[in-house]
């Protein structure tokens, strides 16, 4: 109890990272839906890795005198310049692609995981000075978040939350009938490379502030858990969130009390929640007659 | 009767690859449309060409009033995804999208709009269920009233009764047919199976061998074409 007045003190020393948790687990489920329905889940484990690759190849660049940003800090402005072109660039080629129905999806996906990861490495070995600074950027440090990556995070974070909320119809139309969409005078392309645009912010910008363990963990387990336990679209959009508020904010809770590392204790949680679900689910199921209910009343319809 | 969509010289394809050449008709308004053929004839292809979802590669297309008429769109309900978790009044509320505003919730003119639909399709007791646990002849009847939803002048159903057991496609016919007498809509159905075609259609075009054969089910349907249609329709399948 002591620990959570603590934390819920306006001065708490790491309210930033209390805050973006709860930012991360609040807008990551709403886009993290799209991943799961769309069955775009492995996209979710490598771009967060290309994002990595993209601030590794910044901060080499920055090493080697290519300063695009001249003021403090400058290397992180490039290190999240770097992280959302790699990032974009890539979802882009990615949907092209797919579109165009070249290979397979699977492959071209677990391609671009492997040359994300090898090029990452490369970039941090080739950088003669800074190699810890950039490694643990990489990682990502949900601790040590400083009050302007936090405005940052509420200012991009709460745009894309609140744009994603207005235009949800737009988005969920053409995820799930794109020839429905169509005839009904939705531009598919444009809500389409919004969407993606969307994505490779919010990994781009979270995998800096949060690392890519975290932003993967918040992305997808809450939208497969709410896919498990909810009946209908909006449910399912709501109890995403919810899960990854109460995720963030108990993971936090539980790391404080038990000083452990806050992005695998989050994750940690959404793995337990998910299993319970899942189990919740199964004994819910055996109790209910479902299927055929619904047959009976096809019959006397 | 007035034109509703016509046709003129239209070729029809993929990435400039015609599959068809030369498609010239018209459809009227009022009128009920079957396009038959055989799986892979391209008629699913020219049945997207006319709602512009793919573009012709040549000819034109020509809708009555000048403009883009409201299509109703009734997909093959295989072509969708199962893992949404939709109930089934979410798929219809889905044809009031079009007119929706952002940042607004249904209004509840739309709400009311959805359960009129659901209730001419004889679904509104199960709207809450989920879309994924219907059965096949209960998800088309949903898609129906999806696309009743959208307040179309005309509705396209792209193989209705495709997959569905025998009592479903009879009462998916007999909706069809009630919905067209009742609300005096444009219908184009595409489907492969003969027998599902009703008698009192006033147009079918038969697409087979590259060729596109226009006239009414008198013309198209008689015992010797049936018998042939039939002959060659067990070949296709």
């Amino acid at each position: 109890m002591e620990h959570l007045l603590e934390i819920l003190n306006p001065h708490f020393l790491l309210r930033n990272a209390l805050y973006a948790g709860l930012i991360v687990g609040l807008v990551c489920p709403q886009v993290g839906i799209f991943f799961v329905l769309r069955r775009m889940i492995l996209l979710g484990i490598a771009l967060p890795q290309v994002s990595n690759a993209g601030i590794a190849f910044a901060f080499l660049l920055h090493t080697l005198g290519w300063h695009f940003f001249y003021h403090t800090e400058s290397e992180k402005v490039m290190a999240l310049t770097g992280s959302i072109l790699f990032t974009i660039i890539t979802i882009f080629i990615l949907a092209i692609l797919e579109r165009k129905r070249k290979g397979f999806t699977e492959n071209r996906i677990g391609f671009t995981y492997v040359i994300a990861g090898a090029a990452s490495i490369l970039f941090v070995s080739w950088n003669p000075y800074g190699q810890t600074e950039v490694l643990s950027m990489l990682k990502g440090e949900i601790v040590s978040i400083p009050d302007v990556y936090l405005w940052l995070m509420v200012a991009i974070y709460g745009a894309i939350f609140i744009f994603l909320t207005g235009f949800h119809r737009n988005f969920i139309l053409v995820s799930y009938d794109i020839d429905m969409a169509v005839t009904i005078g939705k531009k598919v392309i444009i809500w389409d490379m919004l969407l993606y645009t969307i994505i490779g912010i919010i990994i781009s910008l979270g995998v800096m502030t949060v690392g890519p363990l975290v932003i993967f963990g918040f992305l997808l387990i809450p939208a497969i858990t709410a896919r498990i336990i909810t009946r209908g679209i909006l449910p399912f959009c709501i109890v995403s969130s919810g899960i990854g508020v109460a995720a963030s904010f108990i993971g936090f809770y539980v790391s404080y009390h038990f000083d452990l590392p806050t992005g695998p204790t989050d994750v940690a949680l959404l793995s337990v929640i998910l299993v319970l679900s899942y189990l919740a689910k199964i004994l819910f199921s055996l109790k209910r007659p479902g299927k055929d209910k619904i047959k009976f009343k096809e019959n006397t319809s | 009767m007035d034109h509703c969509i016509t046709l003129k010289d239209v070729a029809i394809g993929y990435n400039g690859h015609s599959i068809l050449t030369d498609i010239s008709f018209c459809l009227k308004v009022g009128e009920f449309t079957v396009l038959f053929g055989p799986n892979g004839c391209g008629k699913t292809t020219l049945f997207k060409t006319i709602l512009r979802i793919i573009p012709p590669i040549r000819g034109t297309i020509v809708y009555g009033e000048g403009y883009y008429p409201r299509f109703g769109y009734v997909p093959q309900r295989q072509m969708l995804d199962e893992i949404y978790p939709f109930t089934a009044e979410e798929v219809v509320l889905m044809g009031t999208f079009g007119q929706a505003k952002p940042f607004c919730f249904t209004t509840n003119t739309n709400r009311v709009w959805v359960e009129q639909c659901l209730q001419d399709v004889g679904m509104l007791e199960l709207k809450k269920e989920l879309f994924s646990e219907l059965s096949g002849g209960q998800k088309q009847r949903i898609l129906i009233a999806r696309a009743l939803a959208t307040k179309p002048e005309i509705l396209v159903l792209d193989e209705p009764i495709t997959g569905v057991d025998i009592l479903a496609q009879k009462m998916i016919m007999e909706l069809i047919t009630l919905l067209h007498r009742k609300h005096k809509l444009t219908f184009i159905m595409v489907t492969h199976e003969i027998h599902s075609i009703p008698k009192w259609i006033d147009k079918i075009i038969w697409i087979n061998d590259n060729k596109v054969l226009i006239g009414n089910s008198i013309e198209l349907l008689s015992p010797l074409i049936t018998d042939e249609i039939s002959f060659q329709g067990t070949l296709w399948h």
